[in-house]
C-alpha cells in the first residue's frame, strides 16, 4: 500500500468517529429540557425572554433524530449559536480565542519534547542509577501536582512576592498599558495572527512582544512542569527497548564508540513512540487547558468552556458544545497527522 | 501420616507461587520508590480511619467544614477559635492549619483536609473500582471474541477519547438530572434485557453459558443507565433519589474513565491470547469462561493493578479540578479542591494567606504523588516480562 492509499484510507476511516462524536455532543444535550435547549437559536441578549416561543419555533419539541440532523445541517453551516456568557456568536469567540490558546500552547511544546527526550535518554541509559531514580522521581512529581496548584503557587511566588511574571490583564497575556494600546482605535494596532508576541513586531511595536512574552511564562512553565513526565516515561522504555536489541549489540560489536550507539543506532529507533505521544500531547493541551487560563486570567478556548459550563440560570450550552467540537475536530486531526506521519517514517506500518 | 502428606503436597503446590511473593516484597522492598509510595498511602488511611478522633465533628453531617465566624481575611495557623460556641465546647482551642473562606465565612482548614482525605478515597477507590469493572468485563468480551464486538467497542472508546475529559465531565455534572429516578418500568426492562443478551449470547453469538451470562449482566446494565437517562416524568411507583454534584461528578468521572480500562484489558487479552498455553487449554477442551477467568485474567493482572493505581490519582486530580471550578462538591464540604478554590482571590497578595493554598494542594499532591510512585513501582516489581532482567 503507498502512502497515498493509506491516507486515503485513514481519512475514511474518520468518518464514523465524527458522526460518532455528534451523536454523543447531541445526546447530552438532549438530556436538557425543550426549553434550555432553545439558548441553542439564541441571536442576541434581548431575545433570551421568549424562549418558550423559540423553542416551539425552532421544533425542539420533534423526535429526536429529526432535531439530530437539522442541528448537524446548522453546524456544517458554521452556525453554532449564540453564547450568553460571553455575549458573541460562538463561531467568533473561538476564532478570536484560538490564538490565545495556541500563544500559551505552542511555546511549551517543543519545550516538553525536548527536555523530555533528553532526560528519558539520559534515565534509561544510566539505568537504575542516582540519575534514572532522580529523573524519574522529577516526572512522577511534576505529574501527581494538581495543575491548580501548581499555577497558584507559581502566581503567588513569581508574581505576588517577586512581581515578576504578573498574570493577565482583561483576558490578555499583556499588562494594562499594552492592553489599553490593543484596544484603542488610535493606536493603529492591527490584529494580523492573533498572537500578541507576533503582532507587536508585525506592528513595529516591540515592547509588546516583551510583554506578552513576561506573561506568557507562568502559564508556559505550569505546562511543562506537569506534562514532561509523559514523554520522560515513554522515551525511557522505548529507549531500554531499544537499548536491548540485536543491532545495539550489532553496533558495540563493530567497536563503534558508546556516545555513537546511543545517539544514532538507539535513539532514532526509539523515538518513534515519542511521535506519537508528542501528537496526543499537542491536542490534549490545545484543548485541555482549561485550569491554566483560568488562573492566569487568558481568556483562551479552556476558559470559555469553564465559564459556560459554570453559569448558573440559563446554562450556556452552544459556547460549551462549540468548544467540544473544536476538541474533537483537533484531536481526531491530531490523530490522523500522527499516523500519517507514523506511516512515512516507519514503512512496517504502510506495508504491514 | 495423612496430614503430614497432605501438608507436604500442599507445601509442594504453593512452593513457585510463595518464593514469587518473596521475590516480590524483596523486590519492593529494594526500590525506595515503591516504599514512600506505600508509606503515604498508610499514612493517609489512618488519617482517614482516626478522623473522627483527631477531629471531632461539630455540626450534625461530619462531611461539612465548621465555620469560625465571619472575618474579612483568613486566620494564620494556630490562631484561637473564637466565635464557633458549639465547636469550642466539644474542645476545638485553636486553627492548627488556621482557616479560609471569604462570603461562606471562615471555614477550618485543619478539620477540611482531615475529613477530604476520606472523600478523596471514596472518590478515588469508587470510580476507579466501578471503571474497572465495566472495563475488564468489556474489554474481555471484546478481546476474546474479536469480530464485531470488538469493533462497536473500540469505535465507542475512540469517541469517548475524542472529548477533554474535564470538558466531558462538567457537561455531564452540569447536564444530570438532580434527581435520580427509578420506576416499575426501569426494573421490567431491566429483566427483558437481561433475557434478551443472554439469549443473544447463547444462540446467536453460540458463546459459553457463563460468558452470556455475563453478556447479559453487561448489556442489561447498559440499557438500564441509558433508560434512566431518558426517563424524566415520573410513572408507577417512581422512586427518587436526589443527586448532589458529589454523586454526579462520581458518575460523570466514571462514564469518562472507563473506556481507558476497557481498552487496555483489551489489548492485554490480544497479547494473553496469542501465547501457547490459551492454544492448550482451547485444545484440552476448557470452556470459554475457564479460560478467560483462570488463563487470561490472571495473566493480565499486573497491567491492570498498575492503571487502578496510577488512575486512582488522576481521579482524584481531575475530581478535584472539578471541585475548584466550583461544581464538584456542595459548598463547604469537606473537599481538598473546594478548600483551594476558596483560596484564588489571596493569590495575588503574594505569600500573605500563603497557607489557604499551600496546605490543602499539600494534601492532594500527596495524595496523588503516593499513588503514582506505588503504581510505577508496581511497573517494575509485578510485571513479569521485566522484573528478571
Amino acid at each position: 500500500m503507498g502512502l497515498g492509499t493509506f491516507i486515503i484510507r485513514r481519512v475514511l476511516l474518520l468518518i464514523p468517529t465524527l458522526i460518532g462524536v455528534t451523536i454523543l455532543i447531541f445526546a447530552v444535550t438532549m438530556l436538557l429540557s425543550p426549553i434550555q435547549r432553545a439558548a441553542l437559536y439564541v441571536r442576541s441578549p434581548q431575545q433570551i425572554r421568549e424562549l418558550p416561543n423559540i423553542a416551539a419555533q425552532y421544533g425542539l419539541y420533534d423526535p429526536a433524530y429529526v432535531q439530530y440532523f437539522r442541528w448537524l445541517q446548522q453546524v456544517l453551516s458554521g452556525n453554532l449559536g449564540f453564547s450568553i456568557t460571553t455575549n458573541d456568536l460562538v463561531l467568533n469567540q473561538l476564532l478570536i480565542r484560538f490564538p490565545r490558546t495556541a500563544e500559551i500552547v505552542l511555546p511549551s511544546i517543543p519545550l516538553i519534547i525536548i527536555i523530555g527526550i533528553y532526560l528519558g535518554v539520559k534515565s534509561a541509559v544510566h539505568r537504575d542509577h542516582i540519575i534514572d531514580h532522580s529523573t524519574r522521581f522529577l516526572a512522577i512529581f511534576g505529574w501527581s501536582l494538581p495543575t491548580f496548584w501548581l499555577a497558584i503557587m507559581l502566581l503567588a511566588i513569581f508574581y505576588g512576592y517577586l512581581g515578576w511574571f504578573p498574570p493577565g490583564t482583561s483576558g490578555r497575556p499583556l499588562g494594562g498599558a499594552a492592553v489599553e494600546f490593543v484596544t484603542s482605535s488610535g493606536s493603529g494596532w492591527h490584529t494580523y495572527t492573533g498572537f500578541y508576541t507576533i503582532d507587536g513586531l508585525l506592528n513595529g511595536q516591540p515592547w509588546i512582544t516583551l510583554d506578552a512574552i513576561k506573561h506568557l511564562v507562568l502559564p508556559t512553565m505550569t505546562l511543562v512542569i506537569i506534562n514532561i513526565a509523559l514523554i520522560i516515561r515513554i522515551m525511557r522504555s522505548s529507549m531500554l527497548e531499544a537499548l536491548g536489541k540485536n543491532y545495539i549489540i550489532t553496533a558495540k560489536a563493530k567497536g563503534l564508540r558508546n556516545k555513537e550507539v546511543i545517539n544514532t543506532h538507539a535513539r532514532r529507533n526509539a523515538l518513534i513512540p515519542v511521535i506519537t505521544m508528542s501528537g496526543l500531547l499537542t491536542a490534549g493541551l490545545l484543548t485541555g487547558v482549561i485550569i491554566t487560563e483560568t488562573i492566569f486570567s487568558i481568556d483562551g478556548l479552556g476558559r470559555m468552556a469553564a465559564n459556560a459550563a459554570l453559569s448558573r440560570g440559563v446554562p450556556d450550552i452552544p459556547a460549551v458544545l462549540g468548544f467540544a467540537l473544536f476538541a474533537c475536530i483537533v484531536y481526531v486531526g491530531a490523530n490522523l497527522v500522527v499516523d500519517i506521519l507514523y506511516a512515512y517514517i516507519d514503512p512496517r506500518i504502510r506495508l504491514g | 501420616m495423612n496430614i503430614r502428606n497432605r501438608l507436604r503436597t500442599f507445601k509442594k503446590e504453593i512452593e513457585p507461587q510463595w518464593k514469587e511473593s518473596k521475590f516480590t516484597l524483596h523486590q519492593i522492598r529494594k526500590s525506595p520508590l515503591s516504599v514512600i509510595g506505600i508509606i503515604i498511602i498508610v499514612a493517609f488511611a489512618i488519617i482517614a480511619i482516626l478522623a473522627p478522633t483527631i477531629a471531632p465533628p461539630v455540626g450534625r453531617d461530619p462531611f461539612m467544614v465548621w465555620k469560625d465566624g465571619y472575618f474579612l481575611t483568613p486566620q494564620p495557623p494556630g490562631s484561637p477559635v473564637t466565635r464557633n460556641t458549639i465547636a469550642i465546647r466539644i474542645g476545638w482551642t485553636t486553627h492548627i492549619f488556621g482557616t479560609t473562606g471569604g462570603e461562606v465565612g471562615q471555614v477550618d482548614i485543619y478539620y477540611g483536609c482531615i475529613w477530604g482525605t476520606i472523600t478523596a478515597f471514596r472518590i478515588g477507590i469508587t470510580v476507579t473500582v466501578i471503571s474497572l469493572i465495566l472495563g475488564v468485563a468489556v474489554g474481555l468480551i471484546a478481546g476474546y471474541y474479536g469480530g464485531a464486538v470488538d469493533e462497536l467497542m473500540m469505535r465507542f472508546t475512540d469517541i469517548i477519547f475524542a472529548f477533554p475529559g474535564l470538558i466531558l465531565a462538567m457537561a455531564l455534572v452540569m447536564t444530570m438530572p438532580p434527581t435520580l429516578a427509578i420506576d416499575a418500568f426501569f426494573w421490567i426492562i431491566l429483566a427483558i434485557a437481561f433475557i434478551a443478551f443472554t439469549i443473544i449470547g447463547g444462540r446467536i453469538l453460540k458463546v459459553s453459558s457463563g460468558i452470556s451470562l455475563l453478556l447479559g449482566v453487561a448489556g442489561s446494565a447498559i440499557i438500564g443507565v441509558i433508560y434512566i437517562y431518558a426517563l424524566n416524568s415520573p410513572s408507577l411507583w417512581t422512586q427518587i433519589f436526589p443527586l448532589n454534584n458529589l454523586d454526579k461528578s462520581l458518575i460523570a468521572l466514571t462514564i469518562v474513565g472507563w473506556p481507558g480500562d476497557a481498552r487496555l484489558i483489551r489489548s492485554e487479552v490480544l497479547r494473553v491470547k496469542q501465547e501457547d498455553y490459551i492454544e492448550a487449554a482451547k485444545v484440552s477442551g476448557c470452556s470459554d469462561l475457564r479460560i478467560i477467568l483462570r488463563h487470561i485474567l490472571p495473566n493480565a493482572m499486573y497491567p491492570i493493578l498498575i492503571t487502578a493505581s496510577l488512575g486512582l490519582g488522576g481521579i482524584v486530580l481531575t475530581a478535584a479540578a472539578l471541585s475548584f471550578l466550583g461544581i464538584g462538591s456542595p459548598l463547604g464540604y469537606a473537599d481538598w479542591g473546594q478548600m483551594i478554590s476558596f483560596a484564588r482571590s489571596y493569590v495575588n497578595i503574594g505569600m500573605t494567606y500563603w497557607w489557604t493554598f499551600f496546605i490543602p494542594g499539600i494534601f492532594i499532591f500527596l495524595f496523588v504523588l503516593g499513588w503514582n510512585l506505588l503504581g510505577d513501582a508496581f511497573r517494575d516489581v509485578l510485571d513479569p516480562t521485566l522484573r528478571r532482567r
